[in-house]
């Protein structure tokens, strides 16, 4: 396939913002597309030969059927192949024991927001817990929780976010599923340039093993409370262990699917600063798609990216 | 909780008049739970982070009813009571995607959610799945909602100065606040415009000679402020050197559109993302005319 790439100018909102955090080159916010660092050397996003970060998308057209019920089985079956994918093992019980140890206490970190019913599906939750106790991990050492969970105890993290364009943050995936673990949550809202030093928190830092991601049903709408118009099936789930570049990818589908709905650039508001932010202050990962590499697995109808 | 704020809770549901207009039961739905009401003090515990954009306006408080039946999806009634009509239709301007129906001052239906406002109430009534049933139902509920509100409110006066051609439907908002302009349309990450819970702001979209425009049209409390911000607006995003009084030309920015502004008095009128500086122009200057005649 042809590399294609897009014109894109630096404008006056990237130059404000800029000054404000102290560096141009933290700019992620365009006119509906991110800008990326290796755009100008032609680089085509996500598809990095030597990547910094791999990131796997998976999508199953029955995963998500009439009525918008989720096909249990189905999900379990996508989280296995991504995870082997990502892993590069053999079988989903040895992709699995590379991550979660028999004797870890494993923290389940999901999502449950009862105002925008935006969840984490139930069908990835139990498909994740279940996978975790047949890794050896004892029932009574696994943690699924959303607010309360007991993350200072655990010594592995699994997060397991949906996918939402958000009203103060900009998207809430990975990074913005740790909010609850931070003492102050609502000072990492508008502005939440400092989302990601929430991982950096000494009783959170290093411990997430792995993060996959909800891509059932996102939602691109404005919020702060759900539109069902402004929900879509994705009918995917996607892996990682790099926060930033799972945010990166999912920033960008949510983007596209904003612009197709108006049939004109819809760019989301705010900025999520923080993506950047997580890159080059926090180290967490990287933000730049010309270093990530996304595998895409399966159905690939509509998939944005 | 706090007991005082019991009391008080227990005195809103009390006093509410729209508690009273909510059916106990509709098409075979029931009131599930208990009403709830949620005030500024606890919005947060009804809706997270999102509270801050009903905060941004003058909200009083949320009442809560669910509605259930089994092997049907639940309904849930919110009747925010806001101090103002005019921040009333501010919040249901936050979110205009969806079919214009005939409901009260103004109303929305978009699979299963429905959104409508009248006089000091904004309401929201959204079926966890859309249904022919849920939807008679949620039409059901919002016109017994909107008949037991005895008059209509009025709209900000702002609107009246937007100029009424090439304006692009449903992309007017009002509000006040950074928060709600961030939301809507992101200009920076600072307050340039010295956006406050005292100013008035409505944004719009403009769409004429084959281009679009975006509006923000700014009231604020003293004309000393409207020209701090000008000020502001000047030196910060079109880059030019502030005088009172001095008056800038329209600028083509790097993205090749076209922005401006004018003060009137405690008004500010800011025109971006222009593609033709004649429509700039000519949005400029209608929406002054139209300031001066608000004023008279």
């Amino acid at each position: 396939m042809k590399k294609r790439r897009t014109a894109r100018v630096f404008t006056r909102r990237d130059f404000i913002k800029g000054a404000a955090m102290g560096t141009l080159g933290m700019a992620l916010y365009g006119k509906g597309r991110p800008m990326f660092a290796g755009e100008a050397a032609g680089a085509v996003p996500f598809a990095a030969d030597d990547p910094q970060s791999v990131v796997v998308l998976l999508r199953n057209e029955k995963a998500v059927g009439p009525g918008d019920k989720v096909d249990a089985a189905v999900v379990q079956e996508m989280i296995d192949t991504a995870l082997t994918e990502f892993s590069g093992e053999a079988d989903t019980a040895k992709a699995w024991a590379k991550y979660v140890h028999a004797d870890d206490t494993v923290g389940v970190k999901f999502s449950r927001c009862d105002w925008m019913k935006v969840h984490t599906d139930q069908a990835v939750i139990d498909a994740v817990v279940k996978r975790v106790g047949e890794a050896g991990v004892a029932k009574e050492r696994i943690f699924a929780q959303d607010g309360g969970l007991p993350f200072a105890k655990c010594t592995a993290l699994i997060n397991v976010p949906p996918v939402k364009v958000h009203t103060l943050t900009g998207i809430a995936v990975s990074m913005k599923n740790y909010i609850n673990f931070s003492p102050a949550p609502s000072k990492y809202h508008a502005p939440s340039t400092n989302l990601g030093e929430i991982f950096l928190l000494p009783e959170v830092k290093g411990k997430t093993r792995l993060i996959i991601v909800d891509l059932l049903r996102p939602y691109f709408g404005p919020g702060p409370q759900v539109n069902p118009l402004h929900r879509w099936n994705y009918h995917g789930v996607m892996v990682g262990t790099d926060p930033v570049a799972v945010e990166s990818v999912c920033l960008n589908i949510c983007q596209a699917k904003r612009n197709l709905f108006k049939g004109e650039p819809w760019p989301i508001t705010p900025p999520p600063d923080f993506i950047a932010a997580a890159d080059k202050t926090y180290k967490l990962g990287t933000s730049d798609p010309a270093r990530i590499k996304l595998i895409r697995l399966g159905w690939d109808k509509d998939i944005l990216v | 909780m706090a007991q005082s704020q019991v009391t008080d809770k227990a005195k809103i549901l009390a006093a509410f008049p729209l508690r009273g207009a909510l059916p106990p039961e509709i098409s075979g739905w029931k009131s599930g739970r208990e009403d709830q009401v949620f005030t500024r003090d606890d919005i947060f515990d009804f809706m997270d982070g999102g509270g801050e954009i009903y905060l941004a306006y003058d909200f009083q408080f949320v009442f809560v009813r669910e509605y259930v039946q089994p092997d049907a999806p639940s309904i849930v009634a919110e009747i925010y009571q806001m101090t103002s009509s005019q921040d009333a239709f501010g919040v249901f301007t936050h979110d205009t995607d969806g079919d214009e129906v005939e409901l009260g001052q103004g109303a929305i239906y978009a699979a299963g959610l429905l959104r409508f406002w009248k006089d000091r109430i904004f309401g929201r009534i959204m079926a966890d799945r859309e249904t022919p049933e849920a939807r008679a139902a949620i039409m059901g509920l919002g016109e017994k909602i909107v008949a037991a509100i005895p008059q209509d409110g009025e709209k900000p006066e702002l609107i009246k100065a937007l100029p009424a051609e090439g304006l692009r439907p449903k992309s007017l908002s009002y509000f006040h606040t950074l928060i709600s302009l961030n939301a809507h349309f992101y200009l920076a990450n600072v307050n340039i415009l010295r956006l406050s819970p005292e100013t008035e702001v409505v944004l719009a979209r403009y769409e004429k000679e084959g281009s679009t425009a975006r509006l923000l049209l700014i009231e604020y409390p003293s004309v000393e402020r409207t020209v701090d911000a000008e000020g502001r607006f000047m030196e910060m995003f079109l880059l030019e050197r502030f005088e009172a009084g001095r008056r800038v030309p329209p600028k083509k920015l790097e993205d090749g559109n076209f922005a401006g502004l004018l003060r009137s008095g405690r008004y500010l009128i800011v025109v971006i993302e222009a593609g033709k500086k004649s429509v700039l122009e000519w949005i400029i200057k209608t929406t002054f005319h139209n300031l001066e005649g608000l004023k008279q």
